[in-house]
């Protein structure tokens, strides 16, 4: 309900709280012990910025092989490596950070989850200039950080697990704001913009019919998805695993984006291609279609690529060999 | 007062029982040995499926029937379609019921729907012109008034299981276009029934002919004009989701078929269903029947709520499911290689099915305008 009268009233996103709200909160109430929950989740409440330490340069649909390592030396890790599309980690307080504790045990198994506070000494953030313009995200490194053993979540060497609970949450909840956004400011506003442009005959774009069944597909998949949702949340309640489904929803939704995003630049024509200089996260999410159109394909690649998510979800849920 | 209907448990026990049900009485091998003979369905299969009271669920209590639900219903049509259960289940419990539970008339209604909702009668709706567009003024199906009597002349066209139905609900079309919805008795004189071949064995498609026909001004379900054409889209909404859902099912037992294949498929020393290519086949598949089923089951619930949501939730579902389900299928024998290919393999009687659930009530180009014209003049100036 929060998620819809945000969305509704078209709040600018909560971008920087992202993963504090709905990463690491999640992980910390399915992993954490209660003190550790004492510890962060008032924080978490005040404001504080998280990032998520997950992918690497050699490790991204791959996560499993990440190869950051942390060296336990008493009560205290000392980590070293490099992690890499790390949104918000200028900004941040914080890290949830995957490392490997364990480099001789098979790759699953040597992975340890850390909350590594971004202001130690150590920790250096370098921006990367994203393909629509602005640089959200960052490389993060660490050269021997200093980390208390009380920081790590879950067990030692028992990380993956713990990753594999803030990816699902990921998955599912961040997407309903999503897609009650995209409702209300991408296909709505996009039908009601349209209805001023005018195509090449001088047309306007929402009375052509083939236009029209256009956006029409597009706004009854928009509804679909809300209602594959609803689906899951029922499942949620009666305690199903609705692991699959996650996947599901963000495959769905992503290309779902992509796909409007097409149409839209499309009907705007070259008019769509000035750059009007607007920044992201202001709204739904510009308003410069052509901007979002970049933006979208982002969707198709975080918080695993829908390659990777088709493979989960014939696993997971269809049973199909590895 | 809206029906109550059945908990979330009981619907998932109805539909354990169904699925027992008809795994038993009617299995994919029953269902090409019932379409090859007379009358086309299984008539004690049809008979047991009446004995529990699937022909009454969204009857109301005043009529015999249970007064549950069409999200209640749609358990049944789902599973139906799953089965592929070639049935009049369709024509009379959810097309012929759901017109006579709108008619305004209920007193006149009450009988008929006490005879279908016990299983005395079939019926069925002849609401399609000749082409089988549902646009009114393109019925080719006339009535005019002649005292006391309704004559009814022309043709619907798509009419299912006519041969076995007591009575049909019939649209036509007045002299001012004014359109009225009136019941006829099937053994009238001058009413012909053609069988029409398709391609879909496990429905049964009719032409109706109507020269002269009779039948008296009481047989109207409502006034003629604007209350009409209202009970004809009530009807229509009520077509598109249950098709929706029958379409569901049939891709969950498509989706089912194939994963079950390329788990014992081997090629190359493994199961075909250890590649990726195939195996992202198979989750466009599992994502395709996961959206339908959300969309058809949002679309039944909506038809037990206010017009204003059942209208674009229906347009909703056939603008998506019907295509969806119909890519589940096409996918379904692309996966199957050369074997999906054949008659002997069950494949294209999912495919037959799910393509004719896609088009019978209206195509899904159709009802994207109308859901264009529904809700675009809303939110463009909002």
């Amino acid at each position: 309900m929060i998620a819809e009268e945000l969305a509704r009233g078209d709040v600018p996103r909560n971008a920087l709280f992202h993963v504090a709200v709905f990463n690491v909160a999640p992980t910390l109430f399915h992993s954490a012990t209660p003190e550790q929950r004492q510890r962060f989740l008032p924080g978490i409440r005040g404001g504080e910025v998280w990032c998520q330490g997950f992918s690497e340069p050699n490790a991204g649909s791959d996560l499993a092989s990440l190869q950051t390592r942390a060296v336990r030396d008493g009560d205290r890790y000392i980590v070293y490596g490099q992690k890499v599309w790390t949104s918000w980690a200028r900004e941040a307080d914080w890290c949830m950070l995957l490392v490997r504790t364990d480099p001789s045990a098979s790759k699953h198994k040597g992975i340890s989850c850390l909350m590594v506070d971004m202001h130690t000494p150590g920790v250096e953030v370098r921006p990367i200039k994203q393909a629509w313009g602005p640089a959200d995200f960052n490389e993060v490194f660490f050269d021997d950080v200093v980390v208390p053993v009380e920081n790590r979540i879950g067990a030692e060497h028992e990380g993956w697990g713990v990753a594999q609970g803030t990816l699902a949450a990921e998955r599912a909840v961040a997407i309903l704001e999503m897609i009650e956004r995209l409702k209300y400011h991408g296909m709505e506003a996009a039908i009601r913009e349209a209805a001023t442009w005018r195509l090449d005959r001088g047309e306007i774009v929402v009375d052509d019919s083939a236009v029209r069944e256009v956006l029409a597909q597009h706004y009854a998949e928009v509804h679909v998805i809300r209602q594959v949702l609803n689906q899951m949340i029922d499942a949620i309640i009666r305690g199903l695993d609705v692991g699959g489904t996650a996947s599901m929803i963000k495959v769905l939704y992503s290309e779902l984006l992509v796909r409007i995003m097409q149409t839209v630049t499309d009907l705007q024509g070259v008019a769509g291609q000035v750059d009007v200089g607007v920044l992201a996260c202001a709204g739904w999410e510009t308003g410069f279609w052509m901007n979002d159109y970049i933006h979208s394909f982002g969707w198709l690649i975080g918080g695993g690529t829908n390659e990777i998510q088709r493979n989960v979800i014939a696993e997971r849920t269809l049973g199909l060999p590895r | 007062m809206p029906p109550v209907g059945l908990s979330l448990d009981e619907r998932e026990d109805l539909r354990a029982s169904a699925r027992t049900l008809l795994g038993r009485s009617c299995s994919l091998e029953r269902v090409r040995e019932v379409i090859g003979t007379q009358p086309g369905f299984d008539a004690d299969l049809w008979a047991q499926m009446v004995g529990l009271g699937w022909t009454s669920i969204h009857v109301d209590e005043r009529h015999g029937g249970a007064g549950c639900r069409y999200l209640d219903l749609a358990v049944i049509v789902h599973e139906l379609g799953r089965a592929l259960v070639p049935s009049p289940f369709l024509a009379s419990a959810v097309l012929a019921t759901g017109a006579l539970a709108a008619g305004d008339d209920q007193d006149f209604c009450a009988p008929w729907l006490a005879a279908l909702a016990d299983g005395s009668s079939i019926g069925s709706v002849a609401f399609a012109a000749a082409d089988g567009s549902y646009e009114l003024d393109r019925l080719t199906t006339t009535w005019g008034s002649s005292g006391e009597e309704i004559v009814i002349n022309g043709t619907s066209g798509f009419v299912l299981d006519a041969d076995v139905a007591d009575f049909l609900v019939v649209a036509a079309r007045g002299v001012d276009d004014d359109p009225a919805v009136v019941l006829v008795d099937t053994t009238a004189a001058d009413l012909r029934r053609e069988r029409v071949p398709t391609v879909d064995q496990t429905r049964r498609i009719f032409t109706v002919a109507f020269d002269s026909v009779t039948v008296p001004s009481g047989h109207l379900l409502c006034q003629p004009g604007p209350a009409a054409a209202k009970l004809l889209d009530r009807v229509l909404a009520i077509g598109v989701v249950a098709t929706a859902g029958d379409a569901a099912g049939v891709a969950e037992r498509s989706l089912e078929l194939t994963t079950a294949y390329a788990r014992d498929r081997m090629q190359f020393g493994k199961p075909i269903g250890s590649f990726q290519a195939v195996k992202h086949h198979c989750a466009n598949m599992a994502m395709n029947v996961e959206a339908s089923r959300a969309a058809s089951t949002a679309a039944a619930a909506a038809l037990d709520g206010d017009p204003a949501g059942w209208t674009t939730s229906a347009s909703i579902a056939a603008s998506y499911v019907g295509p969806a389900c119909s890519e589940v299928c096409a996918l379904a024998m692309r996966v199957h290689g050369g074997i999906g290919f054949t008659w002997e393999h069950d494949t294209h009687f999912l495919m037959k099915r799910a393509k004719l659930d896609e088009v019978l009530f209206g195509r899904p180009s159709w009802h994207r305008r109308r859901l264009a014209d529904a809700v675009f003049p809303w939110l463009v100036t909002a």
